[in-house]
C-alpha cells in the first residue's frame, strides 16, 4: 500500500471516528443484544472482529468510539452464547431478513456507472463485466460498483413489493415490518415476529421460494387450457393475472418474439391488444387468442411470474447465522448510513440525501475517475483525474469507493 | 417399570408387540397390526421407541419413525374434523377450521404458514410449495386429507426426536433382541446407506450444475458463496483430496490458500465439528439459482450426488471393455 493510501485510509478512519464520538449515543443496539453475535470490520488490517458479545449498551457504544470500525454488524440469530465458536454457541432462533441489492436486480440504467477493468491487459469498460475481454478473452476482472439513483429506485420498488407480500400474504403485522436503507445499493427488511424465529433453513427456503417466483406450478394456480386466474385473485393467482395482464399490454412484438412465441401468435397479439385487454373484465384472455396453445401460454406465464416475483437476495434469508449491518452505523464503502425508514415513508425516502451522515466541512481531494452523483442536494462530478474541493459527504463517498485520495482538509464551510 | 424389569415375564407380551412394531416398520415400511389389548398396545409404543434408539443406526431410526407416523395419518383419515384439530393443538399448531367458501373451494382448514412450511418443506411434490398454495394474511388453506398428511410429518418429526435419546445400557437378553432386530434389517436393505457414493473422479458422470461450477471455476471466474459450497461438498464426497480441491480454487484472482485451506478441510470434516458436509438438494440449488437447468436424468434425481451415483452406471456401461 502506497503512502497515500494509508494516509487517505487513516483519514477515513479519524471521520468516522468523530461520527460515532457525536453520534453513539443515538446508535441503539438490537433487540435481545446479549443474545447476538457482533463483528466489527477493522479498517486497518481490513479483519473481522468477530464472536464478540454485549450485556448492555455502553459497552457496545464505548467499542464504537474507541475502535470506530469500518463497519459494523450483528447477528440475526440469537445464541445462549454468542461469544463461543459458531458450534458451541448454541443457536436459538433467528429474525426472518430480507436483503434487495441493486446487485441482483436487472435495472433500467444497465449499471452504466459500474465499471470494469481487465485483469490481464487492463482493458476498460462500463456497465456489468462480460464474460470475456473483448480485447485478451481473458475471464478475470476488477469491477467498480456505484449506486445511482435508477438503482436505487429499482430497489425501493422491490421492497415495497416485498412488503406488500409480507403484509397481504404472510399476514406480518406493519408493525413488525423494520425497513432500512442498506447504506449502498439497497434495502434490508427484518421481521422480529416470535412465530417465525425457530424456522430452520429448509422452511425459509419455502418463504423465499414464494417471493421469488421458485417452484411454481401454473396448473395449481389455476392457469389451465382455456382457462387462468383473475385480476382480483389473491396471492399468486392474482400475481400470475397482473404480469400476464401487464405484459401483454405492453411487450413489444421483439420482447413476445424473445420468449419465443411464434410468428403468427405474436402478430395475432399485437393486432387483438384491444380485444386482449377488454377481455380482463370478464374471464380473461385465456380462450380468445387462436393459435395460442398451453406452451404459449407456459412461456407467457413464466414472463409474467418474472416481472411479479421480488429480486431478493436468496442467501441471505436462507442463513439462519447471517451477520447484517447495525442500522445508524456508517457503510465502509460509501460513509452514508444505515437508515431506517418508516413504512409510511418509504415512498418518499431518498437515501442519497436522507442517509448523509457528515454534513459539515470540506476536503480537497484528487479524484481519479466518479460518474455524477447526487448526494444531499447537489449533484457532482463526472470527474476525471481531477483535483477538487467536495463537501465531507461527497468527499468521503469517493475516499470510500477507492476513487480518490486526500489533498487537504479544508476548515471552513 | 424400569429396564432392568423388562426381562421379567409379566411384560413380555408388550416386549413382544413392541418387537413387532418395528419388524413390521422394517420389513413393509407400515404398521397395520395391533395388540387387542390396550395395556399391551400403549406402553409397546415406548418399548419401540427405546428399542430402535438402542439400535443408533440413523436408516432404521428413519424407517420406524415413518412408519409409526403413516399409521397415525391413515386413523386420522376416518378421523372427523374436531379430533383432527384437537391433535393439531397437542402440537401447538396455529389452525383454525372453516367453512366452505367461493374462494377456498372444499377447504376445512386454515393453517398459519409457520405450521406448514415447517412441515411440508420436505414433501417432494410441488402441490405442498407455499407458492402453489393459498396464502392469505398468514394462513395456508388445507382439505381434512391435507391436513392428515401434514400432522403425518409432525409425527414422524416428533417420533425421530424421541429417538435421538441415548440408551445406556440394557440387560443382555435386550441387547439380543436389538441386535436380531438391526440384522433383519440389513438383510432386507442392504448394509450401506444410500448417502454413500462411488469413490471414484468421472468427470463424465458430473451433473450439469456442477459441471457448469466446475467450469466456471477453472476458467479463474467467480463464484457465488453456496456455488464454492456446493462443488467442494460434491468433489470432497466424491472422493477428491483435499489437495486437489484447493488446486482448483487456484485459478482464482482472490484466492487466499490459508482460508481455502481451512475452508476445504472444515468441509471434508477434517476441523472444528468433524462434520462432513454433503451438497444442497437440487431444490436449493434451485432457489438460489445454481442449476443451470435440467438435462433428463436430473429429472429422476433430488441431489447431485444422487445424480452422480446414477450416472455412473450409466457410463461404466457405456465404457468399451479393457482389454
Amino acid at each position: 500500500m502506497s503512502v497515500i493510501e494509508i494516509e487517505t485510509k487513516a483519514f477515513v478512519q479519524e471521520k468516522f471516528a468523530g461520527y460515532y464520538r457525536a453520534s453513539s449515543s443515538n446508535i441503539q443496539p438490537p433487540t435481545r443484544m446479549e443474545n447476538r453475535e457482533f463483528a466489527f470490520l477493522i479498517f486497518k488490517e481490513r479483519i473481522m472482529m468477530r464472536h464478540k458479545g454485549f450485556r448492555n449498551s455502553e459497552n457496545f457504544r464505548s467499542l464504537l468510539k474507541s475502535v470506530a470500525p469500518s463497519d459494523v454488524y450483528y447477528s440475526s440469530a440469537h445464541y445462549e452464547r454468542p461469544e463461543e465458536e459458531m458450534e458451541a454457541k448454541g443457536w436459538l432462533g433467528a429474525d426472518l431478513v430480507f436483503d434487495i441489492d441493486a446487485d441482483h436486480i436487472p435495472t433500467p440504467c444497465n449499471k452504466q456507472h459500474d465499471t470494469w477493468t481487465c485483469n490481464k491487459c487492463g482493458a476498460t469498460g462500463r456497465g456489468t463485466p462480460p464474460e470475456r475481454c473483448p480485447q485478451c478473452g481473458e475471464q478475470r476482472f476488477e469491477d467498480k460498483t456505484w449506486p445511482c439513483e435508477v438503482c436505487l429506485e429499482s430497489a425501493k420498488e422491490e421492497t415495497i413489493k416485498l412488503i406488500d407480500v409480507l403484509i397481504r400474504n404472510f399476514g406480518v403485522s406493519s408493525e413488525e415490518v423494520k425497513v432500512a436503507f442498506s447504506g449502498h445499493r439497497g434495502y434490508h427488511v427484518h421481521v422480529e415476529s416470535e412465530v417465525i424465529q425457530t424456522l430452520d433453513q429448509v422452511a425459509r427456503k419455502e418463504i423465499v421460494d414464494y417471493m421469488v417466483g421458485v417452484g411454481l406450478e401454473p396448473h395449481l394456480l389455476g392457469v389451465e387450457k382455456g382457462v387462468g386466474p383473475n385480476l382480483d385473485e389473491a396471492g399468486w393467482r392474482g400475481r400470475i393475472a397482473k404480469g400476464t395482464y401487464d405484459f401483454l399490454n405492453t411487450a413489444t412484438p421483439a420482447q413476445l418474439g424473445e420468449i419465443g412465441l411464434k410468428k403468427g401468435v405474436v402478430n395475432a397479439l399485437v393486432g387483438q391488444r384491444e380485444r386482449v385487454l377488454e377481455s380482463w373484465r370478464d374471464k380473461g384472455p385465456w380462450k380468445i387468442l387462436r393459435g395460442l396453445g398451453s406452451e404459449g401460454w407456459r412461456k407467457i406465464v413464466q414472463k409474467a411470474v418474472e416481472k411479479q416475483s421480488v429480486k431478493i437476495d436468496t442467501v441471505v434469508t436462507t442463513d439462519v447465522h447471517r451477520l447484517i449491518r447495525l442500522t445508524d452505523t456508517l457503510h465502509g464503502k460509501t460513509g452514508l448510513k444505515k437508515t431506517a425508514v418508516s413504512l409510511s415513508d418509504v415512498e418518499r425516502f431518498d437515501p442519497m440525501k436522507d442517509a448523509v451522515a457528515f454534513k459539515e466541512g470540506a476536503v480537497r481531494l484528487a479524484v481519479s475517475e466518479a460518474p455524477e452523483f447526487t448526494l444531499g442536494n447537489q449533484t457532482f462530478g463526472p470527474y476525471k483525474d481531477l483535483r477538487v474541493e467536495l463537501p465531507t459527504a461527497a468527499a468521503l463517498f469517493l475516499l470510500c469507493k477507492g476513487a480518490a485520495w486526500v489533498v487537504e482538509e479544508t476548515v471552513h464551510v | 417399570m424400569k429396564i432392568d424389569e423388562l426381562e421379567n415375564l409379566e411384560y413380555k407380551p408388550i416386549l413382544e408387540r413392541a418387537e413387532a412394531r418395528i419388524e413390521e416398520a422394517v420389513l413393509f415400511k407400515s404398521i397395520s397390526t395391533k395388540s387387542p389389548k390396550d395395556d399391551v398396545e400403549i406402553p409397546s409404543f415406548p418399548i419401540a421407541v427405546m428399542l430402535v434408539a438402542a439400535t443408533a443406526d440413523p436408516r432404521i431410526k428413519r424407517t420406524y419413525a415413518l412408519a409409526e407416523a403413516k399409521r397415525v395419518s391413515n386413523q386420522l383419515k376416518e378421523e372427523n374434523k374436531e379430533v383432527i384439530a384437537k391433535i393439531a393443538e397437542n402440537f401447538n399448531w396455529k389452525l383454525k377450521t372453516i367453512e366452505n367458501s367461493p374462494s377456498t373451494p372444499s377447504c376445512d382448514f386454515a393453517l398459519h404458514f409457520t405450521d406448514f412450511v415447517r412441515n411440508a418443506a420436505t414433501i417432494q411434490d410441488k402441490k405442498w410449495k407455499l407458492i402453489n398454495r393459498i396464502l392469505l394474511n398468514g394462513e395456508v388453506y388445507l382439505t381434512k386429507n391435507e391436513t392428515s398428511r401434514l400432522l403425518e410429518e409432525e409425527v414422524r418429526r416428533y417420533i425421530e426426536k424421541k429417538l435421538e435419546t441415548e440408551v445406556g445400557e440394557l440387560p443382555p437378553s435386550i441387547t439380543a433382541r436389538v441386535e436380531r432386530l438391526k440384522q433383519l434389517f440389513f438383510q432386507k436393505r442392504g448394509k450401506t446407506s444410500w448417502e454413500e457414493v462411488p469413490k471414484e473422479i468421472v468427470i463424465p458422470a458430473y451433473p450439469p450444475c456442477i459441471k457448469s461450477l466446475y467450469g466456471t471455476l477453472s476458467s479463474g471466474r467467480h463464484l457465488s458463496h453456496i456455488g464454492r459450497f456446493t462443488l467442494t461438498t460434491f468433489l470432497v464426497n466424491i472422493g477428491m483430496t483435499v489437495e486437489s480441491v484447493i488446486d482448483l480454487f487456484r485459478a482464482l484472482s482472490d484466492f487466499n490458500e490459508r482460508m481455502t485451506r481451512y475452508q476445504v478441510e472444515h468441509i471434508a470434516g477434517g476441523r472444528g465439528s468433524r462434520t462432513k458436509y454433503i451438497p444442497p438438494r437440487c431444490d436449493t440449488l434451485r432457489t438460489h439459482g445454481v442449476c443451470p437447468g435440467m438435462d433428463d436424468m436430473c429429472k429422476t434425481v433430488r441431489h447431485p450426488l444422487g445424480y452422480y451415483r446414477r450416472k455412473m452406471r450409466v457410463v461404466r456401461s457405456e465404457a468399451p471393455a479393457a482389454s
